[in-house]
């Protein structure tokens, strides 16, 4: 029975407005058998695509478009005809979100009359006055035979004299009349979700929102029975909806993405451009000749691109890359196509694919009928640059930003269900802080009622429900961080666009999978912060060594560097610096390239849900038989021993062992990472380990791999990703054993990034045996620099860049080493020549900047300080006169002795003003209160298993989601730092402690294995208070009784203090 | 204390609640100011948590204010949460026989505050500037500097002892002053030049060399009548004449100021030197002599004069912007009724609450809510104009049956349609017309209602009846049915 099509249906995707996801409502649809069903949403297209891949699915019609609410008054829902057509309506919709701020829209009717040929209008009037009717007709007579009006029945008790009124009108404009509902949910059971949504739109709460919401649950899809029900009398109406429906035949199949001109500009077909380009390339690339089995592998590579006809794609990367060099910025290419010969020899990629026998097929196959996918990564300080290129280059109509589909989560679900449902905010917050992660599991009612709210209380429960009904609702559009779409045509009518929170971008309204599953190609334009410190780095090497290297010709394997990195030496090194990795290094033992592939993708969410780790581990150090479940596995997992550590192998083992097709695999993939609803889940893994225990595989194996593609789905790490990862590792662990004030600089340099803070960065670099100097006026630009290092047999030394001073801006900093001259003798000629003023002047002063001139950090405040008041008093520069005569014309200052400050107060000044300090660690100052407390230094000293404490500054906490409960914590003292486990009984007891201390003394159990040391804590004593202590001393012996310190204000409390100056990084 | 929940207070900044202030459990627990909610709860999730009250600590402090008027009545705010006493001659009037004088004095005042709930801390001194130093950063929570002791008291007292602002206190605590007594013996000239004259304004305050004056807290109050007579009266009439004079007397300001009095204070001074205070409302500003003397009516007896009233003054507690109003000529059934209800019933709620206290009064309003029942409201005689009418449709009966009441519908069968026929009150309708149905579903987030389906009916007899099934049709099953009211 088809004698209806629902015209008018809004989806979640006008936000706040429906409750429903697309797919659900044309599954709806389909199940009460009605052919087809339209979609739309506001001004927008964004959930039309999922609607679609639904559509499809289900096989039902999908008649495309949406509903424009013009600013002058009119509203109309518009569904194109054509191809021709959708690209209007798509420009039209652009048009509006280009005009308004980042998610508004402002459409005239003149736009509409202007874009609106083979669009079929259905007018949505407020009234049925005469200006609808002068309305409908202009459009009527714009656009003959393609404009209806829209009739309802609602329920709300006059709607046959409504619908009769309505009928009058249509009749009077000459306009046929069709039948709507204004449908908001798939079902009558989504209401209260529904009024949630109107109250989180209108800020009110569902007790006073009134007549905001809808008096009954009538917005649901109905059945043809039902509305012929509703409609009777009024059977053209009816009959209209099918009519449209079959009008507007264009599907979103018809788009077919077509690449750029650009990429071979003189009319030359891009194959054989790519070939052109793909053999020079390899002359330099291997300039000792091709061997044979790279000259096939490249051969059988182009051989597979031409059939699918790809070579476009690899030119307009190309083409990023080429870009990038001539501005020399570093980039390199990852993703499933990077890691082949072509990238390589295109310069795309720097790992040399014959040092890692990688298959082509696995990354572009003609049965995974997908695009080939390759993440360029370009330094983080200059991918604006490769961005305003493409614009520059395909022109802002042709080239946009994908966006990213917002959702809620189940915290932001419940803290705005809750307030809608008129919770009280603390109350909110307490649920909202019972939910974890990203799920939308429901909340354990054992956790709620440990907060004390009762989860059964009616309001409670509702909250719980629909929050988590409403958790992967999309909430907002916001640009994906590079993933770019560039077309021959205009972009705008592939696709709406709209604009992004940041000026001058704009962003396509599909994310990445909708354009997946059109099959619309995207470059990914990615920032990374490690390649601004290996960029930097490299320029050091050049200026100061006079050593030119890029990322592919650095000496390869050399055996220092795996010597430090098995010693877990790691601090600053890409990807392998968290305490994670630092853990897992020794290990490991990575001797050689491949084995830092694995490093890279094994200390992952994936391997480690599977529970690869251990028996990766052990067998490679040979406490366990190398085995393969069957001999056609074994092809697939020999490289990892047996055990399947990357996202291939993954996907290799439900195609080998349950006997998957290469796209179902993925289709695998793609339901856990993206369209993660439960159901698809379950069918998948009955899927899988049924068909490898078929397949006479062992079930608990089968598991372990089905729970290491669900961590997979949400944490891919494949192969080819890890390879290009494990080349920066190598980069910058070479860099660091190799030249390690150069690499302290460039890290330096390229903050904020990585794991680490500057203090830590410095103090590494001197462990390594750099020199290491304070910023000064006279000496340091905005970046810290390499200076000759007399003392040090001519090896250069690290001098601190004024950007370690909190507070001072870079254009300050640049203009005093621009005017230096020859140094600055005195405040007074900073202040005349570099005219900066008197709170710079005090920046600088706090930052000890001064000590070139004689000044001691008092003594430069002292001084700076004449200037800020000079100013506040309105004085002018001083005059020239005065200026020759060397007298700043504000007479003579009386000679005030400052008391000289103690060592401690110098490392608290320290701390405050640049965040570290290179006079002395504060543990070391307040060592003698920790007589008993071993130094992290000499844990390496004490037997394992002996009861000892350790206290130190606390650096960092973590709780990483996959320790269930346990708290990471990491103590620094002047000897290194210590590694602290605390349980979660443990926890509990000392909670507070653990969470808020910033000095923290902690007794337990020495745990190790290898050179990985642990302490298991059993008890720890806060002392924060001590820091207060600081500044009265001198060494580490005990304070004289003169210099007692002022008594503190009763009211601040010693850890407020310490909180300010000795911040850890918690829980990120 | 032992064994209670931490209390924080929270204020809202950027986005993210700060700990605004917190007792010495939270603060025994490990909060601290200026710390995040989110932080503050995984530290002490026991704690208890309210929002800080800034207007209400405010008012709290002026009423300690008032209340430290016995002792002196010469009493300021110092800062948002400390007072000034000028203790000048007063010392001496607390304590026993045997310990007056000012720790008599001061201790007593700690002692009561603490009696309340405050955690005190006081001191006495020679200067404003260093009973403030002493009370905030001094050892004892009542210290007494003996005259002359001053500069000794403070020598070893941080600098922001000296009510610096922070910055000018964290500058000098940074180049090493910081303590008073560094300070005082620092050359003015590069002092001054550095920190500009408050540092030393405040050096010298405490010091005692610039005197610094403690402005007394005064009642404003603009609008304000005085009347003095020259001989006490007693007489109620004459004091009626009294307030007269007063309510032209005021009701003249307001007019020149166009605004009107929501309350207003009669004090009478009686020659004893009691007090005799009597306050009114209104219900909307008012400046209409004749129609505030009748909100007085009945209100002034029921005193003793004792020996007679010297004098009385009318005050103007709250008034509001009252623009005059053209002609009060209204029709019934002008462009503005609602204004011309709201003309006409001021007076008559001003007198009804002034009587029986405004508390008591209410009127009906309209409430936006789908269910019929619901739709109505009483609120609150005094309380603003409705903002929210009904809407035009759909049209409902004026009066509703409070509860609706069964009616047996015939045929009991429901074709999802109105009945064919109903019997209300023993009494038979055959339905003539029928209009609807409007659906009202039940409000799902108080309880589990039914929806109902309202039908517009007329019989044959042209009465028009709002009837509604009680949930959903059933094509085998009876429905209930009902009625909710009656048309015209």
């Amino acid at each position: 029975m088809t004698d209806y099509v629902e015209l008018q249906v809004t989806t979640n995707f006008s936000f706040l407005r429906g409750a429903s996801h697309p797919a659900e409502l044309v599954l709806r649809a389909a199940s009460l058998g009605q052919g087809a069903v339209g979609v739309s949403d506001r001004n927008s297209l964004a959930g039309i695509v999922r609607a679609h891949v639904a559509a499809k699915e289900a096989k039902v019609g999908l008649v495309v478009g949406a509903r424009l609410d013009l600013a002058d008054g009119l509203s109309v829902l518009a569904y194109p005809v054509d191809r021709a057509a959708y690209g209007r309506l798509s420009r039209l919709i652009t048009l509006g979100r280009r005009r308004a701020p980042k998610g508004e829209y402002i459409l005239y009717r003149k736009d509409v009359l202007g874009h609106g040929k083979g669009l079929v209008f259905i007018v949505l009037p407020d009234d049925d006055d005469d200006a609808a009717a002068a309305q409908t007709g202009a459009l009527c007579a714009a656009f003959p035979g393609f404009v209806y009006l829209a009739g309802y029945n609602f329920c709300r008790g006059d709607d046959r004299r409504a619908l009769a009124r309505r009928a009058k009108l249509a009749a009077h404009a000459s306009v046929p009349l069709v039948a709507l509902n204004d449908v908001r949910m798939h079902e009558r059971a989504r209401r209260p979700l529904l009024d949630i949504l109107t109250c989180i739109r209108e800020k009110c709460t569902i007790d006073n929102a009134g007549l905001r919401l809808d008096a009954n649950a009538e917005r649901h899809l109905k059945s043809a029975a039902d509305m012929a029900r509703l409609f009777r009398g009024h059977e053209a109406a009816l009959a209209h909806t099918l009519e449209i429906a079959s009008r507007c035949r264009f599907s979103l199949d018809e788009l077919r993405y077509e690449y750029p001109d650009e990429v071979s500009p003189d009319g030359c077909p891009p194959q054989r451009r790519l070939a052109e380009l793909t053999w020079a390339g390899a002359k330099s690339r291997y300039p000792g000749g091709l061997s044979p089995s790279v000259k096939t592998q490249l051969e059988h590579e182009l051989g597979l691109i031409e059939e699918l006809d790809y070579a476009p794609y690899f030119l307009t990367v190309h083409d990023l890359v080429r870009f990038a060099r001539e501005r020399d910025i570093l980039c390199q290419g990852r993703g499933s196509a990077a890691n082949s010969a072509v990238c390589y020899c295109l310069g795309i990629t720097a790992v040399d694919p014959s040092r890692l026998d990688l298959l082509f097929e696995r990354f572009i196959s003609a049965e995974r009928d997908e695009p080939p996918d390759i993440d360029i990564d370009f330094e983080h300080e200059r991918r604006e640059e490769v961005i305003q290129h493409i614009y520059q280059k395909y022109g802002r109509d042709r080239a946009g930003l994908t966006a990213v589909v917002i959702r809620y989560r189940a915290r932001s679900a419940i803290r705005d269900v809750g307030k809608a449902m008129g919770l009280s905010a603390d109350t909110v917050g307490l649920l909202a802080g019972q939910v974890h992660g990203r799920s939308g599991d429901p909340v354990d009612n054992a956790w709620v009622r440990e907060v004390g709210i009762d989860p059964d209380q009616p309001r409670v429960a509702m909250v719980l429900a629909q929050a988590q009904r409403l958790t992967g609702f999309p909430r907002h559009l916001s640009q994906h961080v590079g993933g770019f779409v560039i077309t021959r045509g205009r972009l705008d009518e592939l696709a709406p666009i709209e604009n992004a929170a940041m000026a001058g971008r704009t962003v396509l309204e599909w994310n990445k999978d909708d354009l997946d599953a059109l099959g619309i190609l995207k470059i990914d334009v990615l920032a990374l912060g490690m390649l601004s410190c290996i960029a930097k780095g490299f320029a050091l090497l050049r200026s100061h060594y006079a050593k030119s290297y890029d990322l592919a010709t650095i000496p390869k394997e050399d055996p220092a560097v795996y010597d430090m990195l098995c010693q877990a030496d790691s601090i600053g090194v890409f990807q392998v610096e968290s305490r994670a990795q630092m853990a897992f290094l020794p290990r490991m033992k990575p001797r050689n390239f491949y084995d830092l592939v694995i490093e890279v993708a094994i200390v992952r969410p994936g391997p480690i849900q599977g529970d690869m780790v251990h028996p990766y581990l052990r067998r490679r150090n040979g406490e366990e038989r190398v085995e393969y479940p069957s001999e056609a596995l074994r092809r697939v997992l020999e490289k990892t021993l047996g055990i399947p550590l990357f996202q291939e192998q993954a996907m290799r083992i439900a195609i080998v062992g349950a006997g998957f097709t290469a796209s179902q695999a993925d289709r695998l993939r793609r339901a856990m990472a993206t369209f993660r609803h439960a159901g698809t889940i379950h069918g998948f893994r009955e899927k899988m380990v049924g068909g490898m225990v078929a397949r006479g595989y062992n079930a608990d194996f089968a598991e372990r791999c089905f729970r290491q593609i669900e961590g997979f789905g949400e944490y891919g790490f494949p192969e080819s990703h890890a390879a290009s990862f494990a080349l920066l590792v190598y980069v910058s662990a070479w860099m660091k054993r190799r030249y390690p004030a150069a690499f302290a600089c460039a890290l330096l340099n390229s903050q904020p990034m990585g794991f680490y803070a500057p203090a830590q960065i410095v103090r590494d670099a001197r462990d390594h045996g750099v020199a290491v100097r304070p910023p000064d006026v006279n000496l340091s630009n905005w970046d810290c620099t390499l200076e000759l290092d007399e003392a040090g047999g001519g090896d250069y030394a690290l001098r601190l860049g004024l950007r370690q001073i909190k507070g001072l801006k870079r254009d300050d900093a640049d203009i005093a080493a621009a005017m230096r001259g020859n140094g600055y003798g005195d405040l007074a000629a900073i202040w005349r020549r570099a005219g900066l003023d008197g709170p710079v002047l005090e920046v600088l002063a706090r930052g000890d900047a001064f000590g070139s001139m004689g000044l001691s950090r008092r003594d430069g405040l002292w001084a700076a300080r004449r200037f800020v008041a000079a100013v506040r008093n309105g004085a002018a520069k001083p005059l020239p006169l005065f200026e020759a005569a060397g007298d700043d014309g504000w007479g003579t200052d009386a000679p005030v002795a400052l008391p000289k400050m103690t060592l401690g107060e110098a490392v608290i000044a320290d701390y405050t003003a640049l965040r570290l300090s290179l006079r002395a660690h504060p543990m070391a100052l307040l060592r003698r209160n920790f007589a008993a407390a071993v130094t992290a230094g000499d844990l390496k000293n004490t037997a394992p298993g002996a009861r000892i404490a350790v206290a130190g500054l606390v650096l960092a906490r973590q709780r990483p989601g996959t320790a269930k409960g346990v708290i990471f914590a990491t103590l620094e003292d002047e000897t290194g730092t210590a590694n602290i486990i605390v349980w979660p009984k443990i926890f509990e007891r000392f909670r507070r402690i653990v969470l808020t201390a910033r000095l923290l003394k902690v007794r337990g159990e020495l745990q190790r294995e290898g050179i990985v040391i642990h302490l298991i804590a059993d008890h720890l004593e806060d002392c924060s208070g001590l820091l207060a202590t600081l500044a009265a001393r001198d060494t580490g012996e005990p304070a004289n009784a003169a210099a007692k310190p002022p008594p503190p204000a009763r009211r601040r409390h010693p850890r407020d203090q310490a909180r300010a100056l000795f911040p850890s990084r918690d829980f990120h | 204390m032992a064994g209670a929940a931490p209390l924080v207070t929270t204020r809202a900044a950027g986005g993210r609640l700060l700990v605004a202030a917190l007792d010495g459990v939270a603060e025994q627990a490990g909060l601290a100011l200026g710390m995040t909610l989110a932080d503050a709860r995984a530290v002490a999730p026991e704690s208890c948590v309210m929002p800080a009250d800034p207007t209400a600590d405010a008012a709290l402090l002026d009423r300690l204010i008032s209340w430290c008027g016995r002792y002196t009545p010469w009493v300021a705010a110092a800062g948002l949460d400390g007072i000034f006493l000028d203790a000048s001659g007063c010392a001496h009037l607390f304590g026993t026989p045997a310990s007056r004088g000012e720790p008599a004095m001061c201790g007593d005042l700690v002692r009561r505050l603490k009696g309340f709930g405050f955690a005190a801390s006081a001191a006495m001194a020679d200067t404003p500037g260093a009973a403030w130093a002493m009370a905030h950063y001094g050892a004892d929570n009542c210290a007494i500097i003996a005259p002359g002791k001053t500069a000794a008291a403070l020598a070893g007292l941080p600098v922001a002892a000296l009510r610096l602002d922070a910055a000018t206190a964290g500058t000098l605590a940074r180049v090493g002053v910081a303590r008073i007594a560094q300070l005082c013996a620092m050359p003015r000239a590069p002092l001054t030049a550095r920190f500009g004259a408050g540092v030393g304004r405040r050096l010298d305050q405490a010091s005692g060399a610039l005197h610094e004056a403690i402005s007394p807290r005064m009642p404003v109050t603009p609008f304000r009548a005085h009347l003095a007579f020259a001989e006490p009266i007693a007489l109620a009439d004459d004091i009626e004449r009294g307030l007269d004079r007063l309510l032209k007397d005021l009701c003249r300001r307001l007019d020149r100021a166009g605004r009107g009095a929501r309350r207003l204070a009669l004090t009478l001074y009686r020659v004893d030197g009691e007090i005799i205070e009597r306050q009114v409302g209104a219900a909307r500003p008012a400046r209409d002599p004749a129609h505030l003397a009748r909100l007085f009516a009945g209100r002034l007896g029921g005193f003793d004069p004792g020996f007679g009233v010297e004098a009385m003054t009318l005050a103007a507690q709250g008034t509001e912007m009252l623009t005059p109003v053209a002609g009060t000529a209204l029709i019934p059934g002008d462009a503005a009724p609602a204004q011309f209800c709201a003309e006409d019933l001021a007076p008559l709620i001003d007198r009804l609450g002034n009587r029986i206290g405004f508390e008591k009064l209410v009127r009906l309003g309209a409430h936006p809510s789908h269910l019929p029942e619901r739709a109505v409201r009483a609120r609150p005689a005094l309380a603003e104009a409705m903002d929210f009418v009904w809407p035009p449709t759909p049209r409902r009966p004026l009066r509703l049956l409070a509860p609706p009441e069964r009616i047996e519908a015939i045929p009991p069968g429901d074709t999802g349609g109105p009945p064919a026929r109903f019997r209300w009150r023993r009494a038979d309708h055959r339905i003539h017309t029928a209009e609807g149905p409007e659906r009202i579903a039940p409000e799902w987030w108080l309880r589990a209602g039914k929806t109902r389906d309202y039908w517009r009916v007329e019989d044959t007899q042209g009465g028009c009846f709002w009837i509604y099934r009680h949930g959903v049709a059933h094509r085998d099953r009876p429905s209930q049915w009902y009625l909710h009211g009656l048309f015209g």
